[in-house]
């Protein structure tokens, strides 16, 4: 049964050869690609399932399979399934590249699922690299071509840039102990933590992470990469993308860390930094996907407060707040791909009305947005929660404290987004908003995630435990 | 997900086990807002007066529930009743721990009354009928939640559910520049959350219980008096706020004035309750060493929050303004009266506490009831009302008497009891607090006198009074109101179960 331990991998790179070979035999046909794939995709969650308790070392201990692992797989293959669903109308990409837009989204998710399993340096490499190139073109695919090309050219640059700063810290890496797997790091790095070239080397390892992760300094791109792309695009980055960056730094960092109280203060200082910085930029976003990428770097912030804890409990709450932003960002990018008016961004002031127009929508926009803010019951106030146990635990209330400020300031622009969907009385009525009835389903399972996960946290706790023992 | 988890440890030494004794009567409180609050999403929003018909059921029941619990509560043995323990998340040592002592016990019995007149008071409201008391459902769930709640994770989950419908309930429904008293309430109050959360967890960490049982965690012992010391002012600031604490007060009379009446009525007889009692069940119980070391800072922001706004409240056009200021004033009260660490400060806040949140509410539902009629607020748009409505005018006079403290009604006996208690420890405050109490009764004479007597403005000859029906809000807070004022040991009896002992056992 070894290839049980490659499952998911696997049946995600077959369908992508489908969708490769579907894309030479015909041309798209919007309703049946869809269809297509979301249930190719919903295959593959069940896939992953089944594949949860896979344990094991592959190619030459390169590729370790465990609980780690095989949860964060299984939400890659989740958040792929739930991105399809918002795909039923792709107007945002050209008609011809509709077929190919699937193939890049399922090689983008099986690079990540290697990202996650990684534990040699190069392998971690190239599965960062597939799932950049993805993302490189899939942000282009946009109709209005200036748009999709601007936002596509500027992550592109930016981000070589960031992944020829990781080569060159890999490389010094080795240079300075010798290791190219992450378990012998683990043992040769205590030892000379204490010359620059492994310090150098690190930090500018983690520098291109930082860049997927969106962290003070590396997040020039945030805005406008989420601003240009297609919105499903934009979700797909902000949620699918965004847990496996989480999931490779919580790995690396568990790998290197052995009590460092260096890397806790960079950590901690670019925490601060990408917090206050992306809450102060979001508060002045009329766009609402600019508004959610200033917020992406602001949870990027509370995220590392979690991995900087370290031990069992802080990277568990960062797990913990990696599943919670899943849930809560996309439920976010739900309503604004719902939303948003053919050929342009939601505008926060489009929101408008919203209450009259779709009561449900309204009410998922308030829970996920609550639950961004971080106000109890919602499961993104126990990923904060949890997270600052943490950091407490560390003794690190300074940083708790300043995190806390963040969410009150936070507050401010959250609250202007309830206040358009609840307050606002857009001057003409746009019609109600038609929901099919599938769609419906998926928001009310959404917001009830939300709520109950929020109040009863028990499961996804121990979950997040288990799983961060299982790194450890 | 059981089957990851071969072994969970659990480091404390406290056994967490389920511990329910008898019919869980706090759960059936929270169980009842939640029904309702359901219910009310169920009905199509054309269904206007069903929705209310659910509402008034839903809050009848709870409060029937209170007046019972405040009854059945057995004053000879005193200590927590009712207790209910489930672990919640037990990694991280939260339980669904609720029970009552004498301090939430009024506590208890005014949410019940502010919940119930605070729905009938809004009989007359058309606009978005059902999203406005699921709303107020929701809010009025985490005040009970706070209140039954020993457990510290809970009551900052309750603080802020019954703070975030605030902003729409406001921004919605409200009235003078509720958009921006929305932000700024709001917005003030989370920052108080902003210190409370890490204070919270400061004390987890530091006992090493990992639990965040109240009543494990206030053993004497558990924490260090420079811990106590540190923690004590974040969460008196933080609760604080909400209290009314000057100088963190001004979204308070901003707030006021822009809420719709019974939001008002629950916010300002209710909502600043939570705050004077999060500082009692907090700050007080797990820092008492901080509370004795920090108690002549409290006096004398006390002081001078009672002295502000009497003064501020001279000064006022409209009339929620003046009550809105007014209530800083008598949070004032409660404040001076926990500042001094003894048994009969305690009694007199928490009966203070409950005087002022029936007394508030009744200023809050009479002037949304003139409001109602009249359209305005302005002190100087209205007079000589009582002739045209002598009932609605004879409430809000009774409460304005109350507020005065005149005796014979509830609020007497909280500030007499405080004054005597805040004199011996701090008579230069104590003398100056009470001379501003003495302008403040002028005020509200000033304010009576003009909206109620002289010459009867012409645009309003013709409003007729209240009726019978509509007036039942104001008639049950009344009555409490002089219920409590002619016979205040059945309130004070309950208050010493608890402060009492709370005193004996602190560390001198």
């Amino acid at each position: 049964m070894k290839w049980m331990l490659f499952g998911p991998e696997t049946y995600i790179f077959l369908v992508a050869f489908f969708f490769l070979i579907l894309s030479m035999w015909r041309g798209p046909h919007s309703e049946k690609d869809h269809v297509l794939a979301l249930a190719l995709s919903g295959l593959g969650v069940v896939i992953s399932l089944a594949c949860l308790g896979a344990e094991g070392l592959l190619f030459a201990g390169a590729y370790r399979l465990d609980l780690f692992s095989q949860v964060f797989k299984v939400a890659l293959s989740f958040g792929l399934f739930l991105i399809v669903c918002l795909c039923a109308n792709v107007e945002e990409i050209k008609r011809r590249y509709r077929l190919e837009f699937y193939f890049f989204l399922f090689v983008c998710t099986l690079a990540m699922m290697l990202l996650v399993s990684a534990q040699h340096l190069l392998t971690i490499l190239l599965a960062l690299e597939l799932s950049s190139y993805s993302l490189y073109i899939l942000v282009t695919l946009r109709r209005d071509e200036d748009m999709g090309l601007e936002a596509g050219i500027k992550y592109f640059l930016t981000g070589i840039f960031a992944s020829s700063i990781m080569i060159f810290g890999m490389a010094l890496l080795y240079g300075a102990t010798g290791a190219v797997y992450l378990q012998d790091l683990a043992q040769v790095l205590p030892e000379v933590m204490g010359t620059p070239a492994a310090v150098i080397g690190l930090l500018l390892t983690f520098g291109g992470f930082f860049f997927k992760l969106a962290v003070y300094p590396f997040h020039f791109w945030v805005a406008d990469t989420y601003q240009g792309a297609p919105d499903q695009v934009t979700a797909y980055i902000a949620t699918a993308s965004k847990v496996a960056v989480i999931a490779v730094v919580i790995k690396l960092i568990a790998a290197v860390d052995q009590n460092s109280t260096y890397l806790i203060h960079v950590l901690a200082v670019l925490s601060i930094a990408s917090m206050t910085l992306g809450n102060l930029a979001a508060m002045v976003q009329k766009d609402m996907k600019r508004l959610l990428a200033y917020s992406t770097i602001a949870h990027s912030g509370y995220v590392l407060i979690g991995i900087l804890s370290g031990g069992t409990a802080g990277y568990a709450s960062a797990v913990f707040y990696a599943l919670a932003l899943l849930v809560m960002k996309f439920t976010v990018f739900l309503v604004v791909v719902v939303l948003s008016p053919r050929g342009k961004n939601l505008e926060r002031e489009e929101l408008a009305g919203l209450h009259g127009r779709s009561p449900l929508l309204a009410l998922a926009l308030m829970v996920s947005i609550f639950s961004l803010a971080g106000i109890p019951p919602t499961i993104g106030f126990m990923g904060k929660f949890y997270v600052f146990m943490g950091a407490m635990d560390k003794g690190l209330f300074v940083l708790v404290l300043i995190a806390m400020i963040n969410v009150v300031v936070s507050l401010y622009y959250y609250l202007l987004i309830i206040k358009a969907a609840y307050l606002g009385h857009s001057w003409e009525t746009p019609p109600a908003v038609h929901l099919p009835q599938p769609m419906r389903w998926l928001t009310g399972a959404l917001i009830a995630t939300m709520m109950v996960a929020g109040f009863y946290p028990t499961p996804l706790i121990r979950l997040s435990e288990a799983v961060a023992r299982s790194l450890m | 997900m059981e089957r990851f988890v071969p072994g969970v440890e659990i480091k404390g030494a406290l056994s967490m086990q389920i511990e329910i004794a008898g019919f869980p009567y706090l759960s059936a409180i929270l169980i009842t807002c939640v029904t309702g609050l359901l219910v009310i999403l169920l009905l199509p929003e054309e269904r206007k007066g069903e929705i209310k018909w659910v509402s008034a059921g839903f809050s009848g029941t709870t409060l029937l529930l209170c007046v019972y619990l405040f009854f059945a509560y057995d004053k000879t043995r005193g200590g927590l009743q009712f207790v209910e323990k489930v672990p919640w998340v037990p990694s991280l040592g939260i339980q669904y721990f609720n029970a009552v002592d004498g301090f939430s016990l009024p506590n208890l019995l005014l949410t019940g009354i502010v919940f119930f007149t605070g729905v009938l008071t809004m009989w007359q409201l058309q606009e978005r009928v059902k999203e406005f008391f699921a709303l107020y459902f929701l809010m009025v769930l985490g005040v009970f939640g706070l209140f039954v709640s020993m457990d510290l994770f809970f009551i900052f989950v309750w603080y802020d559910v019954s703070l975030f419908p605030m902003y729409l309930l406001i921004a919605v429904w409200g009235t003078t520049r509720k958009e921006y008293a929305a932000m700024k309430l709001t917005l003030y109050l989370f920052a108080g959350s902003a210190l409370l959360l890490p204070g919270m967890i400061y004390l987890y960490v530091h006992s090493g219980l990992n639990t965040f049982d109240i009543t494990a965690l206030m053993q004497p012992g558990t924490f260090t008096t420079a811990q106590q010391k540190f923690a004590f002012p974040l969460f008196y600031v933080g609760f604080g706020i909400l209290a009314g604490v000057w100088p963190f007060h001004t979204w308070s009379p901003v707030g006021h004035a822009a809420a719709p009446h019974s939001v008002s009525m629950v916010h300002a007889g209710v909502l600043m309750k939570i705050g004077a009692f999060g500082v009692l069940r907090v700050a007080i119980f797990l820092c008492p060493e901080g509370w004795q070391y920090w108690s002549g800072v409290m006096a004398f922001l006390a002081a001078f929050g009672i002295i502000y706004g009497a003064l501020a409240g001279l000064r006022q056009t409209d009339l929620k303004y003046v009550i809105g200021y007014s209530s800083v004033s008598h949070m004032g009260i409660v404040g001076l009266g926990l500042s001094t660490v003894s048994v009969e400060g305690l009694n007199g806040a928490v009966f203070q506490m409950f005087a002022h949140g029936i007394m508030t509410a009744l200023l809050f539902s009479a002037v949304g009831h003139i409001y109602d009629r009249t359209h305005t607020k302005e002190i100087g748009e209205l007079g000589g009302l009582s002739r045209v409505m002598p009932v609605a005018s004879f409430y809000f006079i009774l409460a304005a008497l109350a507020g005065m403290g005149i005796p014979g009604l509830a609020c007497f006996w909280g500030e007499l009891v405080v004054f005597i208690a805040a004199f011996k420890v701090y008579p230069v405050r104590t003398v100056v607090a009470l001379l501003a109490l003495v302008v403040s009764a002028l005020f509200m004479l000033r304010v009576v006198q003009r909206t109620f007597y002289g010459p009867p403005n012409e645009r309003y000859a013709q409003l007729s009074d209240v009726s019978f029906s509509s007036g039942i809000p104001r008639m049950i807070l009344a009555g409490v109101l002089l219920l409590f004022g002619l016979y205040p040991a059945l309130l004070f009896d309950v208050i010493e179960t608890a402060s009492i002992p709370f005193m004996n056992g602190l560390p001198r």
